[in-house]
């Protein structure tokens, strides 16, 4: 089947099976920042934003976001123009492998978009569907709050 | 690779003959579906062009359309009721991306045996309202326990009498990630220090869940002072299934030791 997505802006047409996934979908069409983990909604790897919401591409069916926007980590900044909350990452140490970063800078920015200045239970509690097996969350935690002052204009 | 054809319906007019074709189910979030085997499914119903994403206040009720997400329901009590069972369940259920994309409809359907919705609902006597072949309202408890009215039907809204409650919820899970293995939901209602009315709810229980009628006869009418709830646990007549990691005694007693903290929790709150 075929159908049309909003994607990081530009309108696409996508050729899938009907029982595809989103993340098949997207990540065969290049768009591999979008990672793979448990392909079961758990990890928080595969996350983009649907219609403005953060969900698991893993556990929705491609079909049935047909005309809807889709943002990965790619539209929200570049290595030349990083958004905010990408800058905080790097500059609060918060990436060791790196593997989890797209899906946990995606659920950052999901969560400063509604909520500019949240406290450290409300940051835990954004990403509360990613996990990272390397940091400890320590630095993931600075780094939204990092994001959010600079957001703000106090960084 | 076996096609699945997909639908796209634009009123609720269209769903009865869609839901009486062989093969053919709904689809709200689909996170359900995509956690079991897609072989018997020839065909999916999205369900996200029927406008039914709302909450609503009507004749005394609060209305809750299926496709309403858990982080929708979350947001909307939070700014009117902030202590609201289904706030504490529903903020303890999966992960944020998930929340975000299972549906009221598709979970009382559904009705996995980690649900942490089913309990507060079947606390707070939600009804269903059905549209396809047996379309009309019935009680939440009562689609739960029969098949048919599941048969060739779509659940369009969850409902419940707007009263305000005290409330308890508790999930039992290994780790706060995992899904629960029991729940426990207790509302209520204290009118000048007595007990006017309590509804106790296990989640997960070999029936798929258990109203502790016994018990919640046993304390109404006394007053707070009057109620004894040490030994309530040990005397619960609930039934478990063995797990894996868990033996149905050993659920049994944990459940027990849980009920009673909660109703403590609850009456000094």
């Amino acid at each position: 089947m075929e159908a049309v997505f909003r994607i990081n802006g530009k309108e696409k047409t996508f050729s899938f099976d009907s029982d595809a996934t989103l993340l098949a979908v997207l990540r065969d069409s290049g768009y591999t920042e979008i990672k793979e983990g448990c392909r079961e909604g758990a990890c928080g790897a595969c996350v983009v934003l649907l219609d403005g919401l953060l969900i698991n591409s893993c556990q929705v069916f491609a079909a049935s976001a047909a005309g809807k926007e889709i943002i990965t980590v790619r539209g929200l900044g570049d290595v030349h123009s990083p958004h905010p909350v990408q800058s905080a990452f790097v500059d609060s140490g918060a990436v060791q492998c790196g593997y989890c970063t797209p899906g946990m800078v995606l659920a950052a920015y999901s969560l400063l978009q509604k909520n500019p200045d949240p406290d450290d239970s409300e940051i835990k509690r954004a990403l509360d569907g990613n996990l990272c097996r390397c940091t400890g969350y320590v630095k993931i935690v600075e780094a939204v709050r990092l994001a959010a002052g600079r957001m703000q204009g106090n960084g | 690779m076996r096609e699945i054809r997909w639908y796209y319906p634009e009123n609720l007019k269209q769903l009865p003959d869609l839901l009486k074709r062989e093969g053919v189910i709904p689809h709200g979030g689909g996170t359900g579906i995509l956690r079991g085997s897609l072989n018997h499914i020839e065909g999916l119903i999205d369900l996200g062009n029927l406008q039914l994403r709302y909450v609503r206040y009507r004749n005394g009720k609060i209305e809750v359309g299926a496709g309403t997400t858990y982080a929708d329901l979350i947001e909307h009590l939070s700014g009117t009721d902030p202590d609201h069972i289904l706030v504490k369940a529903l903020k303890a259920a999966a992960s944020t991306p998930l929340r975000n994309r299972i549906t009221v409809g598709g979970s009382a359907a559904f009705f996995p045996v980690w649900s942490d919705l089913m309990g507060p609902l079947l606390a707070l006597d939600a009804e269903v309202t059905l549209t396809g072949e047996k379309g009309g309202s019935y009680s939440l408890s009562d689609y739960t326990k029969n098949g048919e009215l599941r048969k060739m039907s779509l659940i369009t809204s969850v409902q419940w009498k707007n009263k305000s409650w005290t409330s308890f919820y508790h999930r039992e899970s290994r780790t706060k990630v995992d899904y629960p293995v029991f729940s426990i939901s207790i509302l209520l209602k204290v009118r000048k220090d007595t007990i006017e009315d309590i509804k106790i709810i296990i989640v997960g229980t070999a029936r798929r869940f258990t109203q502790c009628l016994q018990i919640e006869e046993s304390l109404k009418s006394l007053t707070l002072d009057q109620a004894r709830i040490e030994g309530i646990g040990s005397k619960l007549d609930v039934q478990f299934t063995g797990r894996r990691n868990f033996s149905a005694e050993y659920l049994k007693h944990c459940v027990g030791i849980q009920l009673e903290r909660g109703l403590k929790a609850i009456l000094r709150s």
